[in-house]
C-alpha cells in the first residue's frame, strides 16, 4: 500500500483525492485548519490538522515514516517551498509532487527538492488548446487516462516468468489476442524511457519491462491475469 | 401593368442569388474597408492615377505618344465603370419599390409609380452630389483633350485619390472629429489677419514711407509674417508697422503652437483607435481566427500554443496592462469588454471566428462572454474556463461547448502521478507533441479509396501507423462493435477487421507526424483518382 499526504488546497486535494486507487493507496488530507478538514471529511476522506511549519507535527504525520508520496497544493509558492524542503530533510526518498503559481518558482521547487512541478495555468492552456485543436482526440484521451469510462490506458510491468518473456512486441498482436492497443515499452535494456512500439521499433521483452497498453478495463485485468500463466502464449 | 412588372422585377431582384453574391462581390471590392478584394483594388487604382496624371503632366510640354491616347481611354472608363458601380452599390432601389409596395398594399392606398422613381432618384441623386462622387466625376474630365483647360481639374484626379488611401481618409476623419477647435483657431486667425493687414496698409502706405502698396500687399505681409516665414520681398519701414509686425511674430507662433497641440491631441485621442483599425484589418485578412477573451496566465499560455502552430488570433481584454502585455509579445490585441457585442462583433464572431475562449479568472464574466458569444453566433465553439465547480453547469447552461476547471485538471494530473507516471508521461507528451510520436484524427473523406474497405484492407503499415480506433456516426456499426459514446458519435476502439470504414468516419492512428500525413495524402491521391474516373 502506497502512503499519500496531501497538503494545500482542498478543492485541488479533493480532485486528487478521489482518483487514488483505493485498493493501492491510502491517502490523508493535512488540513490548515478545522474547516477545511471538515470539508474534506465530509466528502469521505481521511483528514487531520497538521502544521506544516512545524517539523515535529509532520512527522507525526508520518512524512520521515511511512509517507511515500506528498502533495504540495498551496496558493503561494513560499508555502510549498517550505513544505517540499521540510520534508526533504525528513525523508531523501520522499515523492514530493508540488504544484506552482508563479513559474519563475518552479525551480526554487525543484532546488528545494520536488520530483514533479504541475502549472495548474500551464496544463489548462494547454487543454484548452488541444481540445480547440484536437477534440475527438482530447476527449477520448481524456476519458480513459483519467478513468471516466472503461477504456483505460494502464502500465503492466512483466512479471519473472511471465510467458511475455524473451517475446518480440511485434509476434503480441495483443489487439487481436486480448483487445488492448499496445502503445509502448519501458525497456529496462534502455533505461526507464517509454518507447512507442509504431513502425520498425522492435523490442524484446524481459521481466521487470513495462507495457503501456489501452484497451477496455476487464481486458486489462485479465490480461494482468493472464501474464503469469504459461499457456497464453 | 407597369406596377406589377417593376414590383416583379423588384422582387426577382431581391431573390436572386446571382444578383446579390455579384452585388455582394462589388461590395467587397469597391466599399467594405476590411475586404482583401478592396486592397487589391485599392492599390491598383493608385497606380493607375498616378500614372495618369503623370502622362498629362508630361503632355504639358510634350507631344503626346499615341499609346498615352489608349491608356488614358481605358483610364476613363475604368473612372466610369467604377463611378457607375459605386452609385449601383450606394443603396438598393429594389429595396424602395418593394417597401413602397409593401406600404401600399398594408394600407390600402394605391401604388404610384412616379413616387417610386422620385424616391430612387432622389437617392442616387444623393450619391451624385456627395463630396466623393464629385472628385470622381471631375477626375473623368481632364481627359477631354479639346478643352484644354480642363487640364485644371487633374488635380481632383489626384483628389481621387483619398479613396484608396486609408491613412488619407483617417487623417482627413481625426481633423474633423476637431472640427469645433479648428473653427474657432480659424475665425481668430482670420480676425488677426484682418486686423493685421489693415494696420500694415495704415502705417506702410507709400504716402506714410512705406512700400505697401495696396490692401493686397498688407494682406500678403501679415500672412508671411504670422507663418514666420518672412520672405523679405516686403518688409516694414515705419516703427508703427514694424511694431504691428512684432505682434503678429508672437501672435502667429501661438497659433502655430494651438494648431500643432489640437492635431496632436486629436490623434492621441485616436491612438487606441488607430491602433485597433489596424488589427481589425489584420484580423479581417484571415479565413479563420480564434477569440481569446481575457489574457491572464491560462490566456497566455494558450496565446503561446496557438502562435507556436500560427494560428491567428486575437485576444480581448478589459485590463490595459495585459493588452500591452499580449502586444509586446507581438499578439494582436483589443483593450475592451468581450461580453460587448460590439466587441466581439469587431472581432469577427460573425465573420471568420471559429471559435471563442473564455480564459478570465472571472466566473461571472466567462458566463457573460460566453451567453453573448452564443447569441451572437448560434454555431460558434465556445471554450470556457470555470473556477468555481458550481459554475460549470451555468456556463454550459449559458451556452459553452467545453469548460474547463484548472484545479480538477491540476488535481487529476498530480494524481496520475501516483498512479502510471509512464503511461501518463507518455500520453500528456503524445498530446503535448513533445514525442517524435502523435495520435490525431484522418478524416474518411467521401470517394476516397477506404471508404466501404474493411479494417483489414487498408495498409496502415506502410505509413507506419497503428489504428487505436475509429469515431463514427454510422448506426450499423453500433450492432456489431463495442462503442463509447461522445456526444453525437461513438468511439470504436480496436475495431475488429472486419469493420467496414464509412465516409464522415474518422480514424484515431498513433503514428509518425509524417507517417500520418502520407497516409492522409494517399487517402486524398485516391479521391482525385476516383473523381477523375468518374
Amino acid at each position: 500500500m502506497k502512503k499519500i499526504a496531501v497538503f494545500g488546497d482542498p478543492r485541488m486535494a479533493l480532485e486528487a483525492l478521489a482518483r487514488f486507487d483505493k485498493e493501492t493507496c491510502v491517502a490523508v488530507y493535512a488540513a490548515q485548519n478545522r474547516h477545511d478538514a471538515e470539508f474534506i471529511g465530509a466528502q469521505g476522506f481521511a483528514s487531520e490538522v497538521v502544521d506544516f511549519r512545524d517539523d515535529g507535527a509532520l512527522h507525526a504525520f508520518g512524512i520521515g515514516v511511512d509517507i511515500d508520496y506528498l502533495f504540495c497544493f498551496f496558493a503561494a509558492d513560499s508555502d510549498n517551498v517550505f513544505l517540499t524542503i521540510s520534508a526533504r530533510t525528513l525523508d531523501k526518498n520522499l515523492s514530493i509532487i508540488a504544484t506552482v503559481d508563479d513559474p519563475d518558482s518552479a525551480e526554487k521547487l525543484s532546488a528545494a527538492g520536488a520530483n514533479k512541478i504541475i502549472d495548474p495555468y500551464e496544463i489548462t492552456g494547454r487543454k484548452t488548446y488541444e481540445m480547440l485543436t484536437k477534440p475527438e482526440i482530447t476527449h477520448i484521451l481524456d476519458q480513459s487516462v483519467h478513468r471516466r469510462h472503461t477504456l483505460n490506458i494502464a502500465e503492466v510491468e512483466i512479471p519473472e516468468g511471465s510467458w511475455l518473456e524473451n517475446r518480440k512486441t511485434s509476434t503480441l498482436r495483443l489487439n487481436e489476442r486480448h483487445n488492448l492497443i499496445l502503445l509502448g515499452v519501458v525497456d529496462r535494456e534502455l533505461g526507464d524511457r517509454l518507447h512507442f512500439v509504431v513502425g520498425d521499433k522492435e523490442h524484446i521483452l524481459n521481466n521487470r519491462d513495462v507495457l503501456v497498453v489501452m484497451g477496455p478495463a476487464r481486458d486489462i485485468k485479465s490480461f494482468k491475469e493472464a501474464l503469469i500463466r504459461t499457456d497464453t502464449a | 401593368m407597369l406596377t406589377r412588372l417593376l414590383v416583379y422585377f423588384a422582387y426577382f431582384l431581391k431573390t436572386s442569388t446571382r444578383y446579390q453574391n455579384a452585388k455582394h462581390f462589388f461590395r467587397r471590392l469597391l466599399v467594405l474597408p476590411q475586404s482583401r478584394p478592396k486592397a487589391y483594388f485599392d492599390v491598383f487604382m493608385i497606380v493607375m492615377v498616378v500614372i495618369s496624371v503623370f502622362l498629362q503632366l508630361d503632355e504639358v510640354q510634350h507631344q503626346a505618344q499615341p499609346w498615352h491616347g489608349v491608356f488614358e481611354a481605358c483610364i476613363v472608363w475604368l473612372f466610369i465603370i467604377e463611378y457607375l458601380l459605386r452609385a449601383w452599390l450606394h443603396n438598393d432601389s429594389h429595396q424602395i419599390v418593394l417597401d413602397h409596395y409593401e406600404r401600399s398594399e398594408y394600407l390600402e392606398i394605391p401604388f404610384k409609380v412616379h413616387k417610386v422613381l422620385k424616391a430612387i432618384a432622389v437617392k442616387k441623386i444623393e450619391y451624385v452630389l456627395s463630396p466623393p462622387a464629385l472628385v470622381d466625376l471631375l477626375a473623368i474630365l481632364p481627359s477631354y483633350r479639346p478643352l484644354r483647360f480642363l487640364r485644371v481639374f487633374l488635380i481632383f484626379r489626384l483628389f481621387k485619390l483619398f479613396r484608396y488611401i486609408d491613412s488619407i481618409k483617417l487623417f482627413t476623419q481625426i481633423l474633423s472629429n476637431k472640427r469645433f477647435e479648428l473653427y474657432t483657431l480659424a475665425v481668430f486667425l482670420g480676425l488677426l489677419i484682418f486686423i493685421g493687414s489693415t494696420a500694415i496698409f495704415l502705417f506702410e502706405n507709400p504716402e506714410s514711407g512705406g512700400h505697401v502698396n495696396d490692401l493686397f500687399d498688407a494682406f500678403y505681409l501679415a500672412v508671411v509674417t504670422m507663418s514666420t516665414v518672412g520672405y523679405g520681398d516686403i518688409a516694414p519701414e515705419t516703427p508703427g508697422g514694424r511694431l504691428v509686425v512684432m505682434g503678429l511674430i508672437f501672435a502667429g507662433l501661438g497659433i502655430l503652437s494651438f494648431f500643432t497641440s489640437i492635431i496632436v491631441s486629436a490623434f492621441n485621442d485616436r491612438a487606441n483607435d488607430l491602433r485597433e483599425n489596424q488589427v481589425y484589418a489584420e484580423l479581417g485578412r484571415h479565413e479563420e481566427i480564434v477569440i481569446i477573451c481575457g489574457f491572464g496566465r491560462v490566456g497566455m499560455h494558450i496565446a503561446h500554443q496557438l502562435a507556436r502552430h500560427r494560428q491567428p488570433f486575437v485576444v480581448i481584454d478589459k485590463v490595459e496592462h495585459h493588452v500591452a502585455n499580449a502586444r509586446r509579445l507581438g499578439y494582436l490585441a483589443i483593450h475592451g469588454d468581450a461580453s460587448k457585442n460590439e466587441v466581439l462583433a469587431k472581432a469577427g464572431i460573425n465573420r471568420n471566428a471559429s471559435a471563442i475562449l473564455c480564459t478570465t479568472g472571472d466566473d461571472v464574466s466567462n458566463v457573460y462572454i460566453t451567453l453573448t458569444g452564443r447569441q451572437l453566433n448560434p454555431a460558434i465553439r465556445i471554450i470556457s474556463r470555470a473556477y468555481q465547480p458550481n459554475n460549470v453547469r451555468k456556463l454550459y447552461q449559458a451556452g459553452a461547448n467545453h469548460v474547463i476547471e484548472p484545479f480538477e485538471i491540476a488535481g487529476m494530473v498530480a494524481a496520475e502521478y501516483v498512479g502510471q507516471p509512464v503511461a501518463f508521461d507518455a500520453i500528456v507528451g503524445i498530446m503535448h507533441e513533445e514525442k517524435e510520436f502523435v495520435l490525431d484524427t484522418v478524416h474518411a473523406h467521401p470517394n476516397s479509396s477506404i471508404i466501404n474497405k474493411k479494417i483489414a484492407e487498408i495498409d496502415f503499415d506502410h505509413s507506419k501507423l497503428m489504428l487505436v480506433g475509429v469515431i463514427s456516426s454510422h448506426p450499423p456499426h453500433l450492432k456489431q462493435n463495442e462503442s463509447y459514446q461522445m456526444q453525437d458519435r461513438h468511439f470504436y476502439f480496436n475495431p475488429k477487421s472486419y469493420f467496414e470504414v464509412q465516409a464522415g468516419d474518422q480514424l484515431v492512428v498513433l503514428g509518425k507526424q509524417i507517417g500520418i500525413e502520407y497516409f492522409r495524402y494517399q487517402i486524398e491521391k485516391s479521391r482525385l483518382k476516383i473523381g477523375r474516373k468518374r
